[in-house]
């Protein structure tokens, strides 16, 4: 070969190479955007279901949240095993489970899917939208377990994100709204919902990473539906009785099913970011679900607009991205 | 290798473990015998299994360079962080094989 041509077929790999980079780049922020924006669905949609009866009309306050976190986890199962037997990746999901990383992931989807998603949506019924900027603080409290676990100083950078996630909540709680049936006590949930998305993160750190994302979420999903659906509900008074309820009703069962889509979409496409643009940008994009969120719940279910819920929002997003990323670093990545 | 097959992800970068560096086609080569048959053996996503180990820091990428069908060719070899989480999480069996 002579060399020119060597050189021009060096050229062309390095042109191949830059345009890959880029476009896995892209494909990394975009599935981070919709990551956040089908989370914000996910926890609309949650609620619009637990508005039809006899989910509407529960006793108590753990009942209906829990059917309908394990009804929207178990069908999000369902979306990504069709997902995932699509791409030949069925027998995964056992091999996946055999493996010690494996077995790690599934204790903190125990702590993310039945307690978490749980006491996330107890927050959502009773404080409404005020819980889903609450919930985003999980990021301050992955920082902090992966500082007590793991040994990870966090940086000044990181400290002052969390406290301005603090500073957030703070807001959020200034004034508490009217028609809220339990305010305190949602926001409490919320804040433990995102304690516990923190403690979760810290399971993948024991070999995770060499685990398929797209299967470990398959994983998760079923694992948290069956869980709560099977082994929390019983234990809750009048939760089986509920969950017969609300598949004789089947109409909060069809948005549970659309709920179930958009939560799946929106872990496989989180996941997908966190492992292409890094967990840094993947989780900041992520939060930004905090922002749909709340949009969503003022425009379809009427929750009013004041000015804490506002600013404790925006306060609550930008600190969360502060614990995970320099926003200065995204920006000459961007150029 | 033992019946009981890691998962492809896993499998992937214990074969950069045995072999150092290879690459994506070098490792479907390896372990065509294995998952050859199944439907997820594909080179778009064992090139995503070997970008996401990038990702995080397990592999890296030590050079490229076009076939001769004009395919981009990505050469990977595994980092410390990598050999270290084959030997904490990937049993003994699979990493002498």
């Amino acid at each position: 070969m002579n060399s020119s041509k060597l050189l021009d077929t060096q050229a062309l790999a390095e042109s191949k190479m830059q345009s890959l980079n880029k476009s896995f780049h892209i494909t990394g922020i975009g599935n981070g955007l919709v990551s956040g924006l089908t989370y914000g669905i996910y926890s609309t949609l949650v609620v619009v279901a637990s508005g039809y009866n006899p989910l509407a009309s529960a006793a108590g306050i753990l009942a209906a949240p829990f059917v309908c976190s394990g009804l929207n986890d178990f069908f999000a199962g369902i979306w990504l095993l069709f997902y995932n037997a699509k791409q030949g990746r069925l027998k995964e999901l056992m091999r996946t489970l055999r493996t010690r990383p494996g077995m790690m992931l599934v204790i903190g989807f125990l702590l993310g899917g039945p307690i978490a998603n749980g006491a996330y949506l107890v927050g959502l019924s009773l404080a409404g939208a005020y819980a889903i900027p609450i919930s985003a603080t999980c990021s301050l409290w992955g920082a902090l377990f992966s500082w007590i676990f793991l040994k990870q100083r966090p940086t000044k950078r990181v400290v002052f994100g969390m406290l301005m996630c603090v500073v957030g909540a703070v807001i959020i709680n200034l004034v508490k709204p009217e028609g809220a049936p339990n305010f305190t006590l949602g926001v409490i949930c919320a804040l433990l919902a995102a304690i516990f998305w923190g403690a979760e993160g810290v399971f993948s750190s024991f070999g995770g990473a060499m685990i398929d994302t797209d299967v470990a979420v398959n994983l998760r999903e079923l694992i948290s539906g069956l869980v709560s659906l099977f082994i929390v509900l019983p234990f809750i008074g009048g939760g089986m009785h509920l969950l017969s309820g609300t598949f004789a009703a089947m109409t909060p069962i069809y948005w549970l099913i659309a709920s179930g889509l958009s939560a799946g979409i929106s872990f496989v496409c989180w996941y997908k970011a966190n492992s292409t643009v890094g967990t840094a940008v993947g989780m900041s994009l992520n939060i930004t679900y905090a922002f749909w969120g709340v949009l969503f719940s003022v425009i379809f279910l009427s929750q009013a607009l004041t000015p804490t819920i506002v600013v404790g929002s925006v306060v609550i997003v930008l600190g969360a991205i502060l614990v995970t990323m320099n926003p200065l670093d995204f920006l000459r990545k961007g150029e | 290798m033992s019946n009981l097959l890691l998962p492809a992800r896993t499998a992937v970068l214990n074969d950069l473990y045995q072999k150092d560096t290879a690459t994506v086609e070098e490792i479907m080569a390896d372990l065509k015998c294995h998952y050859g048959s199944e439907r997820q053996f594909t080179k778009k996503l064992f090139s995503d299994h070997c970008m996401a180990l990038e990702a995080n820091g397990m592999v890296e990428l030590t050079g490229y360079e076009l076939d001769d069908g004009g395919e981009l060719q990505m050469k990977y070899t595994i980092t410390e962080d990598g050999k270290n989480t084959v030997h904490k999480y990937i049993a003994k069996k699979y990493q002498d094989e």
